[in-house]
C-alpha cells in the first residue's frame, strides 16, 4: 500500500536593515529509500536567487541560496511530493539469534564500525546518575528492549513545546521531565548508547493526519542498529515504530547534524523567522 | 587581484597624500603666521582655527580660547582623533598590512618606518618645540614614498590602484586647503586696502601646495586670488593642481579598464567627463562664486570615488 | 687584528650537567664549531652589541613582527634573534630528515586509514577510544579521498637532542605549523650582519621552501584542471603569524586571501577580484578547521567561507591540510608514534620518541600521581606550550594541585619523563654576554603527490629566560639561524 504526500515547508524572514551577503543551506528534502520515494521537488524564494543543490559533509542532499543583491526581507518555499510505503513488519528473532547479536555488539569490530553512533555528543550525555534510568532487560531480546525503551522515554517525559529549545542538554530535560521531540529523540539515543547499541537521531517530516504528537515544525525521531535488523525506526515522541506517516530527511549524532536551516547573514540589528511545515496526504490509495 | 586588496592599495595611497597635506599645511600656516603682514594673519587663535578647520573639524565657539598644545596634539599625535596625522599614518600601514604580499618590500619597509617615527615621536617635544621637525618629517617621507611608490613596484594594475588613491585624495585636499585658505582670506581682509585679492593668505596657500615657487617662475608676479586659483585649479602641468590630479586619475583608471567602448557606468567616463568640464573653465568664472565653486568640485570627487568603489572593489 | 683573546666569550660559563652543541664530551669546541668561535671571538662587545641591534632593528622595520595579547593591550614585537648561528653537520641532519620524512609519511598513512577502513584500530594497534574522544576527529571527513591521497601536505616535527646526544621527537605539529618564515628571515638578517662567515662554512640555502610548497600545492590540484589557481587563506592582519602568511603569498606568487575574499558557488570555489569572479583550485589554508566553513564546523565563524567543505568534500578544491589532520597532533597519539610507524611502513622510528604515560591508563596514571615531581605534566589537547607543568619546579602546594587535576581528568593529561634539552650559546642583551639557553629544532616537511622534502635548515628556537625549558614565542621564546652543512 503506497501513499502519496504533499509537504510544504516555508520559511519567511525580516531584517531590520539591509542583509548585504547571506547564504543558506537547506536540509530538507525528503531522503529516497526503499521506503520512501521523491516524486517533485519545487524550490523557491520570493527574491529569485539561484537555488543550487549540493551535498553536505554527512552525505545529505541540501539546497543552498546564496543571493547576488541586498534584500530586508526573504521567504523561502518548497513542496515536496512523495509517495511512501509501509514498512516491512518487524518480527522478534529467536534466542539463539538474539544471544548472537549480543554478542556481536560487543566486538570492537562492531564498535569502531559504528563508532560515529556510539558516542555521546553534547546533547546526547547523560548525566551522572546514582541508579540507572532505563535498564535494559536481560531476558527479552534486544528488539523488545528498544520498544520497552520507547515506552519508556514516551512516558517518563511530557511532551510540552517551547520549554526547551535546539541547545537544551539532557540534565536539563531530565529535571524538568519534559520536552519536544527533539528531546524525546536525544534521550532514546543517549540511552541506547550507553548499552552499546548504535543510534542516530533523525529529522523528517510526520504526517499529523494520523493523529500523532508534534507540532508544524519538523519532526525528530531516532533509529537504532541491530544486527540481523539494520536499522530501525523508533518515534519515542508516539511510541511507536516508524511508519508511512514518517518522511526521513536526515540523520545523524544529534540535532546539530541535522538542522534543517543553517545560515550566515551579514546584517545589523533585529530580525524576525518563522518557518512552518505542512504535510497532507493525498488520499489516494494507489494499488501495487 | 583581490577586490579587497585593491580597496586597501587605494587607500593606502589617499592617507598617504592626506598626513602629507595635513602635515605641511600644519607646518606653513604655523610658521608664516609668525611674521605675517596684519595681525590677524599672526594672530594664533586664527591660525589653530584654520588648522581645525581644514582637518574637518572646525570649532564653532567664536569666543572660545583654544590651547596651543592641544590643538596641535589633536591634529598631530592625538590617537583618539580620526583625522590626525598618527591615524593616517596607522590607517595607512593597515591598508599596506593588508596588500602586503602585493607591494614591495622596499616600500613596506619604508611605510612601516614612517609609521614607527610617528608612533614614537615624543608628546612633549612635538607640542613644544618639535613641530618643524615633526612636520617636514612627515612630509619628506610621504615623498620618499612616493619615489618608493613610483620605483619598486611594477607599473601594472597595483600601481595604477594606488596612483588612483593618491590623486584622488590630492585633488581633494588640495580643495579643502584652497577652501580654508579662502575663508581665511575673507577673514583677515579689512587690514589692507585690496585686502581680499591680494591677501597674505594666497601665498601661504602656494606654500601649502608646494606650488609658490613654480607659480612666481609662471606668473612672475605677487601671488592674487585669480592667478592662485587658477594655478592650482585649471594649470594641467602644475603637478599640485585640481586639473592635474584628474589627469592622472584618468590615466590609471585606463590601465584597469583599457576598454574604449562607450560605457556611461564606467569611472573613466565619470572622470572624463569631470575633467572636460574643467578644461573649459576659465577662473573669472569661478571666482564669483568660489564657495559653490568647491562645493561643487568636492562633490565630483565624491562622487568619482564612489564610481571606483562600485566598479572595481564592490563584491 | 691584535686580539686573541676570545672577548665575547670570555665569561661563558659551561654547566657540565648540560648538553652543550657546540663543545664535546672533553670540553673541547667541536670541529664544526671551531671556525664560527673564532670570528665571533674577534668582535669586540661593542661590536657585536652594534651588529646586534642593527639586526633587530632590521627586523623591526621590515615589519616582522607577532602581537602578543595582553589584558588590554596588543603589543608588536619582533621575534628575539640571535646572531649565532647552530650547525647541524651532514650526518646528523641525514637522520633528523629521514626521521621527518618518515614520521610525516607514517602519519599521512594512519589519517587515510582512520578515515576509511580503521585497521589500525580493528588490528588493536591503537585503542578505539584515541579516536572516538579526540575533538579533532570530524566525521565528516570519512570515506572522503583527499586528492593526491595526501592529509598532511605540511608537518612541522619539534625536535631537541637529550643530554644522551640523542634526537628526540616532542611533537607532530600537523594542522598549521608556523614559523618557516622565521627560518628564512633569519637567514637573511644573518647574512646581512655577518656575511664573512658564510665564506667559511658550506651551507645549504632555506630560500626554496616557497618554491616547493607551491611545487607540491600544484602537484594535489582537483583532478580535471591544468594549471591550478593556488591561494594562501589567513584568518587576517590582527592574526599573530600574518607575517608569515602574507610572506608565504608573496614568495609563492599567489594571492593572499580571506574568507570573505571567497565565496562557493555550485561548488565551486571563487575569489572576488577586481575583474569578477576567480576559479580557486588549492586552498592553502592557515585557519583552522573549527572556522573552514560555518555551515559545517562553528557556525559563529566568520573566517571561513559558508559552502566550503561541501566544495572540498566534491574534488572541486583543495585544502592543504586537509581538514581533520588534527586528530593524529594529539598528544595521545603521539604516544603511539613507534607502533604507528611500525604498522604503516614496517620500519623502525629513525627518530626517538619520548616515553609517555597514558594518565587515561589506571596503573599508568597511579605512577604519575605517585612521581609528579620527576614528570612533565601535559593537557593532551593545547597548543603553544600552555598548560604544561614540569614536576621539579612545582611546589608542594602546586604539585597537589596538579594531582588533583589529573585525578579529575585523566584522559585529559600524559605526562613524560623531563627531558633535559640541549643548550646552545645564546647572547644575552641583559649581562651581555654569551650565555647557555635550551634550545629544540623545529623541521618542516612537505608531502605531496610522489614527492616528499624537508627543508634543510628549519627553525631553532630558543628559550631566552635562565632555565626555562619552553621556547614556544607566546611564551618568550626567541630563534638562531641553523645551518646545514653540505657534504664535503
Amino acid at each position: 500500500m503506497l501513499k502519496e504526500y504533499t509537504v510544504t515547508y516555508r520559511s519567511d524572514n525580516v531584517y531590520e536593515n539591509w542583509v548585504h551577503d547571506a547564504y543558506w543551506q537547506f536540509l530538507i528534502l525528503p531522503l529516497e529509500n526503499t521506503t520512501q520515494e521523491l516524486l517533485d521537488t519545487d524550490f523557491s524564494n520570493s527574491i529569485h536567487a539561484i537555488n543550487q543543490f549540493s551535498i553536505n559533509g554527512f552525505g545529505f542532499n541540501t539546497i543552498k541560496v546564496h543571493p547576488k543583491k541586498r534584500f530586508k526581507q526573504i521567504s523561502f518555499e518548497a513542496i515536496f511530493k512523495v509517495l511512501k510505503s509501509e514498512n516491512k513488519e518487524i518480527k522478534n528473532v529467536s534466542e539463539s539469534e538474539n544471544k548472537k547479536s549480543l554478542e556481536e555488539i560487543n566486538t570492537l569490530e562492531f564498535k569502531i564500525n559504528f563508532e560515529r553512533f556510539l558516542k555521546s555528543t553534547r546533547l546526547t550525555l547523560l548525566p551522572k546518575l546514582e541508579t540507572p534510568l532505563f535498564q535494559f532487560n536481560t531476558n527479552a531480546s534486544l528488539f523488545e528492549n528498544l520498544k520497552l525503551l520507547n515506552n519508556w522515554v514516551h512516558v517518563f517525559l511530557k511532551y510540552s513545546p517551547g520549554v526547551t529549545d535546539i541547545t537544551t542538554t539532557l540534565d536539563k530535560v531530565l529535571l524538568q521531565k519534559s520536552g519536544v521531540c527533539q528531546d524525546f529523540a536525544h534521550l532514546f539515543c543517549a540511552v541506547c548508547r550507553k548499552n552499546g547499541i548504535p543510534s542516530r537521531y533523525v529529522s523528517g517530516y510526520l504526517n499529523h493526519e494520523s493523529g500523532y504528537l508534534g507540532d508544524s515544525q519538523m519532526h525528530a525521531w531516532t533509529e537504532a542498529y541491530l544486527p540481523h535488523y539494520g536499522w530501525l525506526g523508533f518515534d519515542p515522541t508516539n511510541n511507536v515504530l516508524t511508519n508511512s506517516n514518517h518522511i526521513k530527511v536526515s540523520h545523524g549524532k544529534d540535532f546539530n547534524d541535522c538542522s534543517p536551516l543553517k545560515g550566515v547573514v551579514y546584517s545589523q540589528g533585529t530580525h524576525k523567522t518563522s518557518h512552518s511545515v505542512v504535510v497532507k496526504s493525498q488520499q489516494q490509495q494507489i494499488q501495487q | 587581484m583581490l577586490a579587497r586588496v585593491a580597496n586597501n592599495l587605494f587607500w593606502m595611497g589617499r592617507y598617504i597624500e592626506r598626513s602629507e597635506h595635513i602635515a605641511r599645511y600644519m607646518n606653513v600656516n604655523y610658521f608664516s603666521s609668525l611674521d605675517a603682514p596684519n595681525q590677524i594673519s599672526q594672530d594664533r587663535q586664527f591660525v589653530l582655527r584654520s588648522m581645525l578647520f581644514m582637518v574637518g573639524e572646525p570649532e564653532k565657539d567664536a569666543n572660545k580660547v583654544l590651547i596651543e598644545e592641544d590643538v596641535l596634539y589633536k591634529i598631530g599625535l592625538d590617537p583618539n582623533f580620526s583625522s590626525s596625522i598618527l591615524n593616517n599614518v596607522k590607517y595607512a600601514r593597515e591598508n599596506a598590512n593588508s596588500a602586503r604580499d602585493l607591494i614591495s618590500t622596499e616600500l613596506y619597509e619604508s611605510i612601516n618606518k614612517f609609521y614607527h617615527f610617528v608612533l614614537n615621536y615624543p608628546r612633549e617635544i612635538f607640542v613644544k618645540s618639535g613641530l618643524h621637525d615633526f612636520t617636514t618629517n612627515v612630509t619628506e617621507m610621504s615623498a620618499i614614498l612616493r619615489g618608493k611608490i613610483r620605483g619598486t613596484l611594477l607599473h601594472d594594475s597595483v600601481y595604477a590602484i594606488i596612483m588612483m588613491g593618491v590623486n584622488i585624495e590630492r585633488a581633494t585636499q588640495i580643495t579643502r586647503i584652497i577652501n580654508s585658505k579662502y575663508n581665511d582670506a575673507l577673514l583677515a581682509q579689512g587690514s589692507y586696502e585690496d585686502a581680499f585679492t591680494k591677501s597674505f593668505e594666497w601665498t601661504t596657500l602656494l606654500k601649502c601646495a608646494e606650488s609658490y615657487d613654480m607659480m612666481r617662475r609662471y606668473y612672475k608676479k605677487t601671488p592674487t586670488s585669480i592667478s592662485t586659483l587658477e594655478f592650482l585649479i585649471l594649470n594641467p602641468n602644475c603637478p599640485r593642481s585640481v586639473m592635474n590630479s584628474l589627469n592622472q586619475f584618468y590615466k590609471h583608471v585606463k590601465i584597469l579598464n583599457p576598454e574604449r567602448r562607450y560605457n556611461k557606468e564606467s569611472t573613466a567616463f565619470l572622470i572624463g567627463r569631470v575633467r572636460a568640464e574643467y578644461e573649459y573653465k576659465y577662473i573669472e568664472e569661478i571666482e564669483k562664486d568660489i564657495k559653490s565653486f568647491i562645493g561643487k568640485i568636492l562633490k565630483s570627487l565624491d562622487e568619482i570615488s564612489n564610481k571606483v568603489d562600485e566598479e572595481f572593489f564592490n563584491y | 687584528m691584535s686580539n686573541i683573546e676570545n672577548q665575547i666569550f670570555s665569561s661563558y660559563q659551561r654547566n657540565p650537567d648540560l648538553y652543550d652543541e657546540i663543545y664535546d664530551g672533553e670540553g673541547n669546541i667541536k670541529d664544526i664549531y671551531q671556525k664560527l668561535f673564532d670570528i665571533y671571538g674577534g668582535h669586540s662587545i661593542q661590536d657585536y652589541i652594534n651588529l646586534n641591534s642593527k639586526a633587530k632593528a632590521s627586523f623591526f622595520n621590515q615589519g616582522i613582527t607577532f602581537q602578543v595579547y595582553g589584558e588590554d593591550n596588543v603589543q608588536e614585537k619582533i621575534f628575539p634573534f640571535d646572531l649565532f648561528p647552530r650547525i647541524i653537520d651532514t650526518e646528523e641532519w641525514e637522520i633528523i630528515e629521514q626521521g621527518s620524512i618518515q614520521r610525516a609519511k607514517a602519519l599521512n598513512l594512519f589519517l587515510w586509514d582512520i578515515y576509511h577502513d580503521k585497521k589500525i584500530l580493528k588490528d588493536k594497534i591503537v585503542p578505539l577510544e584515541l579516536i572516538t574522544s579526540s575533538a579533532n576527529y570530524l566525521d565528516q571527513m570519512n570515506g572522503v579521498n583527499p586528492p593526491g591521497g595526501i592529509y598532511n601536505h605540511i608537518s612541522g616535527t619539534d625536535i631537541i637532542k637529550h643530554k644522551d646526544g640523542k634526537y628526540y621527537v616532542l611533537e607532530d605539529n600537523i594542522r598549521c605549523p608556523s614559523g618557516v618564515s622565521y627560518v628564512i628571515c633569519n637567514r637573511t638578517a644573518l647574512k646581512r650582519a655577518l656575511f664573512g662567515v658564510f665564506n667559511h662554512y658550506q651551507t645549504h640555502t632555506v630560500t626554496d621552501y616557497a618554491e616547493n610548497l607551491l611545487e607540491q600545492l600544484e602537484s594535489v590540484k582537483p583532478k580535471g584542471v591544468d594549471i591550478p589557481n593556488c591561494v594562501v587563506i589567513t584568518p587576517g592582519m590582527y592574526n599573530s603569524a600574518f607575517y608569515e602568511h602574507s610572506y608565504l603569498a608573496k614568495t609563492m606568487g599567489v594571492e593572499l586571501v580571506e574568507g570573505r575574499d571567497l565565496f562557493v558557488e555550485n561548488d565551486f570555489v571563487y575569489m572576488k577580484t577586481i575583474k569578477g569572479p576567480q576559479k580557486v583550485d588549492v586552498i592553502y589554508r592557515r585557519i583552522d578547521d573549527a572556522f573552514l566553513d560555518p555551515l559545517e564546523f562553528r557556525p559563529d565563524s566568520a573566517l571561513g567561507v559558508p559552502g566550503l567543505f561541501s566544495a572540498y568534500k566534491k574534488g572541486n578544491v583543495t585544502l592543504a591540510n586537509a581538514p581533520g589532520t588534527g586528530v593524529a597532533d594529539d598528544k595521545a597519539v603521539y604516544t603511539y608514534m613507534p607502533e604507528i610507524i611500525k604498522y604503516y611502513l614496517d620500519e623502525e622510528p629513525i627518530l626517538n620518541n619520548v616515553h609517555t604515560y597514558h594518565c587515561s591508563r589506571p596503573d599508568e596514571l597511579e605512577y604519575v600521581l605517585a612521581n609528579i615531581p620527576e614528570l612533565v605534566i601535559k593537557p593532551v589537547d593545547e597548543a603553544g606550550g600552555y598548560g604544561i607543568s614540569i614536576g621539579n619546579r612545582l611546589s608542594e602546594k602546586e604539585i597537589e594541585e596538579v594531582r588533583k587535576q589529573v585525578k579529575e581528568n585523566p584522559r585529559k593529561y600524559v605526562a613524560q619523563p623531563i627531558m633535559s634539552l640541549s643548550v646552545h650559546p645564546t647572547y644575552i642583551d641583559d649581562s651581555e654576554s654569551f650565555e647557555q639557553r635550551h634550545v629544540d629544532l623545529r623541521t618542516f616537511t612537505i608531502l605531496g603527490k610522489d614527492k616528499e622534502f624537508v627543508l634543510k635548515g628549519g627553525l631553532t628556537r630558543v628559550a631566552l629566560k635562565k632555565g626555562n625549558l619552553i621556547v614556544n614565542s607566546s611564551q618568550g621564546g626567541g630563534s638562531k639561524d641553523t645551518w646545514v652543512l653540505k657534504k664535503q
